[in-house]
């Protein structure tokens, strides 16, 4: 390597040091892999079946996809972390099911969305303390959570649909539509655009980023690591509060069976954008498109009228295709070096 | 070099309930000094530098700094009185670039957003002005060598302009040239007046870089030799205290 530090000039070197990496350099491999399958898959249902290259079926599958977009952005920050939330399918049931239960009771739209998010929000944090400050493995306690919150859920609904007048202010966010697109898909794609800036550009991400590569360097910088932690699992479980209201105003009802397995495909979307289970390593974007390829998938496959039951084993047996391609893609050139150095 | 003393340690003793780690031990740090710090494993080195960074608190003792009595509760005290600790795990994270770790807890920021500009402008000054060997400031800590590894480190303790600097085993299971970047640096950063304490094993660093050693055996401060009256064998039995067991013999 050579260097201009000869006495007195010390800038050009500062200046070469500074320079940003090629646009190329910078993009996340597993993430353009992603894409690329996410758009032949899109090629595929596109050829394959006549109806799903339309603008009704493509809105549908952006208001199918925001749900699992909207906790995909928050779980990449609880991955990226080293953490993992199990129980954002039991929350999106439990904020589901006792939304309408209160809009039966009588309260107020404006009301009830409040306290959706804050039980979301609550819930989150209940997970967020017992991990950070407990030291109890995000793992244990979401496991133990995921059957806490539904079974709550279960317990005060008897396990019956509660239904939402569709007179009601929350019924009607569930029809609403701006530019032919719902009013999930617009929050999914704000929820996306957030994330973005979150992850990427403020200290909080960065802080994120830090502790799922190694936690007690960030705690040595004299960074709160606790507090990360919790508010990581906290948007989770904010995000879960949103998922949940959105899925209750578009079906009309509220039910504390909903959502089972979701958490699995939110983690699916989330590890097949290129985020790393391992922790440390995040994109939004990623999930993005991982949100759009599971979705898809299901989309499609219900189009061509395969057996429904055939969509979990298509969706899992591309998981696993995706992370090998992943695997045999990085082990080219400079990406074999970036991997191999890591311990 | 000045001879105002920067860190005096008197008496300093420490234990861990029935062990005593530090049995009274006397220390001393000029500007712009480098200090070789040896002894035999379990010696007492480390903790006696955890104490000087205020990640361990002394039973007994006096630490001076500046010629001021000072007391740690714990290592932001010691950061306010700029000392700065490199430990052996080197507290980096590996998929955050170069810039982002040297600036880790302590980011540039433009409103709530971290200014990447301005961090990565300054972290390249900084490299650059100690003429540290990376490509780019936007690199992965992964990716890096042992070396650069342990300079950018060095560089991020420096960068908080610290006039004491702790390196614990800064050399150890470094490629031969590897060692010699980080030597240059050390010197480098004395020669800016900052006073540094070198833990190392590897004696033949210690006549590159120190000015004096200062030889620790069982918890006690056991000798204090200028750099110029001590050859490889010597200090080899001032640590292992061969002549005093042959003269006891």
């Amino acid at each position: 390597m050579t260097t201009t530090t000869s006495t007195g000039s010390p800038a050009p070197t500062a200046v070469r040091l500074a320079r940003p990496p090629s646009l190329w350099a910078r993009t996340n491999k597993a993430t353009l892999v992603m894409a690329a399958v996410t758009l032949l898959v899109f090629v595929f249902f596109s050829v394959a079946d006549a109806d799903f290259l339309t603008f009704a079926n493509v809105s549908n599958l952006a208001t199918q996809v925001a749900p699992t977009l909207i906790v995909g952005v928050a779980m990449t920050f609880v991955i990226t972390a080293g953490q993992i939330d199990l129980s954002v399918g039991s929350i999106v049931a439990f904020v589901s099911a006792v939304c309408a239960q209160l809009l039966l009771a009588g309260w107020d739209s404006s009301v009830v969305l409040l306290a959706g998010l804050l039980m979301g929000l609550g819930w989150g944090l209940v997970n967020g303390w017992f991990t950070a400050y407990q030291g109890i493995p995000a793992f244990i306690v979401t496991l133990a959570s995921l059957s806490v919150v539904r079974g709550v859920a279960l317990l005060r609904t008897e396990g019956f649909s509660v239904p939402i007048a569709s007179t009601t202010f929350f019924a009607r966010l569930g029809e609403a539509r701006w530019l032919g697109f719902s009013l999930s898909a617009w929050i999914g794609l704000v929820v996306t655009a957030l994330g973005l800036v979150l992850l990427h550009h403020t200290r909080f991400g960065q802080y994120v980023i830090g502790i799922g590569a190694a936690e007690e360097s960030v705690r040595r910088a004299g960074v709160n690591v606790r507090l990360v932690k919790m508010a990581a699992l906290g948007f989770s479980g904010l995000a879960a509060g949103v998922a949940g209201i959105l899925i209750a105003a578009r079906l009309g009802s509220g039910s504390a069976n909903s959502a089972q397995g979701f958490e699995l495909t939110v983690i699916a979307a989330v590890v097949l954008g290129g985020t790393s289970l391992l922790g440390g390593r995040g994109t939004i974007v990623g999930t993005l498109i991982g949100a759009i390829l599971t979705g898809m998938i299901a989309n499609g496959l219900t189009l061509m009228s395969v057996s429904p039951y055939l969509t979990p084993i298509i969706t899992g047996a591309v998981l696993i295709l995706v992370i090998w391609i992943n695997l045999r893609g990085r082990g080219i050139g400079p990406l074999l070096r970036r991997i191999t150095s890591r311990p | 070099m000045t001879d105002a003393l920067l860190v005096e340690l008197r008496g300093i003793t420490k234990s861990f309930g029935p062990v005593r780690s530090l049995r009274g031990v006397d220390l001393t740090l000029r500007r712009g000094e480098v200090l070789g710090l040896v002894g035999d494993n379990g010696a007492g080195k480390s903790t006696l530098m955890k104490v000087l960074a205020g990640a361990v608190q002394h039973d007994d003792g006096e630490i001076r700094v500046r010629g001021r009595a000072v007391r740690f509760a714990n290592p932001s005290d010691a950061r306010a009185e700029k000392i700065g600790i490199v430990y052996q795990d080197l507290a980096l994270c590996d998929t955050i670039d170069v810039a982002g770790n040297l600036f880790l807890g302590r980011e540039p920021r433009r409103g709530p957003f971290i200014d990447r500009t301005t961090m990565h402008a300054e972290a390249a000054r900084i490299l650059a002005e100690l003429d540290v060997k990376v490509a780019s400031t936007h690199q992965e800590i992964g990716t890096l060598s042992g070396g650069q590894r342990q300079t950018v480190a060095i560089a991020r303790a420096v960068s908080f302009a610290p006039d004491v600097l702790i390196l614990d085993e800064p050399t150890a299971a470094l490629a031969v040239a590897e060692v010699e970047s980080v030597l240059r640096l050390i010197g480098e950063v004395a020669a800016r007046g900052v006073g540094v304490i070198l833990i190392t094993h590897r004696l033949q660093d210690l006549f590159r870089v120190c000015h004096r050693i200062t030889v620790m055996y069982e918890g006690t401060s056991v000798d204090d030799v200028p750099i110029g009256e001590l050859d490889i064998e010597r200090l080899v039995g001032l640590i292992t205290r061969s002549e005093q067991r042959e003269a006891s013999a």
